[in-house]
């Protein structure tokens, strides 16, 4: 008896949620059919809700808190307009951004101008093609809008500009008397210093996989100079990977895990470690993309730590081709408007307001979020950071930049297989004749 | 009892017993501990941290700014829901493809059972597709059919061994006396098989609890948003807040356990007495 009770119990609940199911959607689906009667009226205040998918989930910090500055700005200025957004972090993004490719887009959505994620999604033609001249007075640095073009169309927007980096610590450096290094052999060599001072020379993240890659590009660049962009995407279109240079970077990298440049069982451990590690005082380095610089501004990190901190960029090799102004940097995430959105004109006003010099990138600076990719120059108030001035003097200087990293010049295939590899190469497990032929079998 | 006690046996089982108890727990402690620590005291080298200060803003932010109560709600619901369907199916199923003779008993059997071998990653985008295109995106159902559908198959399988575990002849005896192929099956059947619905109930619920990938691809507003979306409102591009993080996993976590320790012995009870058919 007992036991009829509890079903007539759970059949009741299951009656009454469902019920109660029911009723929400169907004031859900009121909801609309009312804004689109609106819509039809075809009033001044024309009722808009925008749909931004974002790759931001966390709104309260960093980039994301940037981004929702923008959007709230934008919706008190236009009362008619509501945006709606969805973020998700970047493996469940991918895949959602697939499934909504098939159904149609929202209306604007984050991006990443590089071949790796950018060709599948433009040859299925989902992206609306924007109009480069709009953005003529938007203060977009030279190259950077070559990511997000296919066939001389622009298709999206960059959001930063990422400089891989050195950080080190300036006052630990100055306690032992350790010097920036000045070549790559010098960089090595300050590894065994550091180490035989008991203290970790550079923290790495290499559980990612990424940060190597961007280490190797690095290497590359600084060997090959004006060929790294043709000698990578030869290489990955051929899937031959035998090119001398290509060669030498890797074993360079292998190089610096025999010199001890990286921590113990760096390459499983992921970035909150390795940043951890750095901001700990446990590391002198930290190797990393420019937009951690607001390591400066965390007021959770200890101070004489947070102040002191410096970036270099890679150091020049023996017979490479590049100087040391020439760095390795790119433009990667951004944003782009749906091709099938239903208000494309509103999603066109509110992506360039987004890129509006005063938005993003000026807020963006403001609160040390990273490089944008427009010129910044007009922002500086003289009250950034030490590593902020740095990072402009570097941009500001820069005799050629490298694009692209060469995780992100291939297919999707090719960008799994290189990062989940390069850990193997890098800590010996694997040889660099195996390493590059096992990248090349991804390319075919 | 003193002799008792000396038993090596007995001490060896005990240290076992210890040790084992400690390795099952040792991660529920280490997240309590660092839920109270901050983000930046995380990365020492101890096991265990002692924080500075006892962090509790952390479970006022996983409360607040994850919007802990309105997901907990949805994922009660939602999993509610779903292990009732599943119950109340695997039940039914069960006895149609054991008791009950029809020419394809036995097919439809297996091809439930099949179901088993599907992965969830495969039907992610034909699901989205189907969905979208019955408007049913966004909505309890985009979650409660799949989560319903790939909790079945188990459900059914255990279901099915602890059923030919009993005796036919009370069944005989029901219908004998009279009784219906409903009051049969849920007024004598489904009391005897209580063990395997506590043991179904909580695997279906263990499965679904922290399920992410199917929420996040067929949901995309908060309505029906279930906990572990909860997490990701503290991911940031590159690093995250670690501390909130752990907080938030710590009352998700929370509704788990008590449900495996309220039901923990009828489990045990369920998957052995499901092994032995007679």
């Amino acid at each position: 008896m007992k036991f009829k009770k509890l079903i007539a119990v759970a059949m009741v609940t299951v009656m009454t949620t469902a019920m109660i199911g029911c009723g929400s959607q169907a004031a859900d689906s009121q909801a609309p059919a009312e804004s689109a009667a609106q819509d039809t009226s075809g009033t001044a205040g024309e009722e808009i809700t925008l749909k931004v998918f974002s790759n931001l989930p966390d709104r309260k910090n960093g980039q994301g808190l940037v981004e929702q500055t923008v959007i709230d700005n934008y919706m008190s200025e236009n009362p008619n307009v509501k945006i709606e957004v969805e973020a998700l972090d970047e493996e469940a993004y991918k895949t959602k951004f697939k499934a909504y490719s098939m159904e149609g887009l929202p209306d604007v959505v984050s991006i990443w101008g590089q071949p790796s994620f950018l060709d599948e999604v433009l040859d299925a033609g989902v992206l609306a093609e924007l109009d480069e001249s709009d953005y003529a007075d938007y203060g977009f640095l030279s190259g950077s809008l070559d990511g997000f073009k296919k066939d001389g169309k622009l298709y999206g927007l960059p959001r930063n500009t990422d400089v891989a980096v050195f950080y080190y610590n300036a006052k630990m450096f100055k306690d032992n008397g350790w010097e920036v290094p000045a070549t790559y052999d010098d960089l090595l060599k300050l590894a065994g210093d550091i180490k035989a001072a008991g203290i970790i020379p550079c923290a790495m993240d290499g559980g990612d996989g990424w940060p190597l890659a961007v280490y190797l590009t690095d290497v590359l660049f600084k060997l090959t100079n004006d060929k790294y962009a043709d000698t990578a995407t030869t290489a990955i279109q051929n899937a031959d990977f035998s090119n001398e240079d290509i060669k030498k970077a890797v074993e360079l990298l292998h190089e610096a895990d025999e010199a001890g440049l990286f921590q113990n069982g760096y390459d499983s451990q992921d970035y909150g470690t390795a940043q951890n590690l750095f901001t700990n005082g446990q590391s002198a380095m930290y190797y990393m993309g420019s937009w951690d610089a607001s390591m400066a501004l965390n007021e959770d990190i200890d101070e004489e730590i947070r102040n002191n901190i410096r970036v270099f960029t890679m150091p020049v090799i023996d017979g490479g081709a590049a100087k040391a102004t020439d760095i390795t940097a790119w433009n990667g995430g951004g944003y782009a408007v749906s091709a099938s959105s239903a208000n494309l004109e509103e999603a066109k006003k509110f992506l360039n307001y987004l890129y509006l010099p005063e938005n993003l990138s000026k807020i963006g600076w403001e609160n040390g979020v990273g490089m944008s990719a427009q010129d910044e120059t007009a922002f500086m108030t003289g009250n950034e950071t030490e590593v902020q001035k740095q990072l402009v003097d570097l941009i500001g200087k820069a005799t050629n930049v490298s694009g692209t990293t060469i995780n992100d010049r291939g297919s999707a295939a090719f960008k799994t297989s290189i990062e989940s590899q390069i850990q193997s190469v890098s800590n010996g497990s694997t040889n660099v004749e195996n390493f590059l032929s096992a990248i090349s079998e991804a390319c075919k | 009892m003193r002799e008792q006690a000396r038993d090596p046996k007995k001490i060896i089982l005990w240290v076992v017993l210890i040790a084992v108890a400690i390795v099952q727990l040792f991660p529920l402690v280490w997240l309590l501990d660092f839920s109270l620590a901050k983000s930046t005291e995380m990365f020492t080298n101890g096991l265990l941290i002692i924080p500075e200060k006892i962090q509790w803003g952390n479970y006022v932010t996983a409360f607040v700014d994850g919007h802990f109560l309105l997901y907990l709600k949805n994922s009660l619901l939602i999993n509610g829901l779903s292990v009732v369907l599943v119950v109340l199916i695997s039940i039914m199923s069960a006895f149609a493809c054991l008791r009950m003779h029809w020419k394809y008993s036995r097919v439809a059997y297996t091809i439930l059972l099949l179901g088993m071998m599907i992965p969830i990653h495969t039907t992610l985008l034909p699901n989205y597709k189907i969905y979208s295109q019955l408007h049913m995106t966004d909505t309890i159902w985009a979650l409660l059919i799949p989560y319903t559908a790939f909790s079945l198959p188990q459900g059914l399988f255990l279901m099915t061994g602890f059923m030919s575990s009993l005796p036919k002849e009370v069944e005989e005896a029901a219908v004998i006396d009279g009784c219906g192929i409903y009051k049969l099956l849920f007024g004598v059947v489904t009391p005897m098989l209580k063990p395997s619905i506590a043991t179904v109930c909580i695997m279906t619920f263990l499965n679904n609890w922290n399920e992410f990938m199917m929420a996040s691809t067929y949901l995309s507003s908060k309505t029906w948003k279930t906990l572990p979306f909860s997490v990701l409102d503290f991911t940031g591009e590159y690093s995250s807040n670690y501390a909130v993080q752990f907080a938030v996993m710590a009352l998700t976590a929370a509704p788990a356990v008590i449900v495996y320790v309220i039901l923990n012995k009828s489990i045990t009870k369920g998957v052995a007495m499901g092994a032995v058919k007679g």
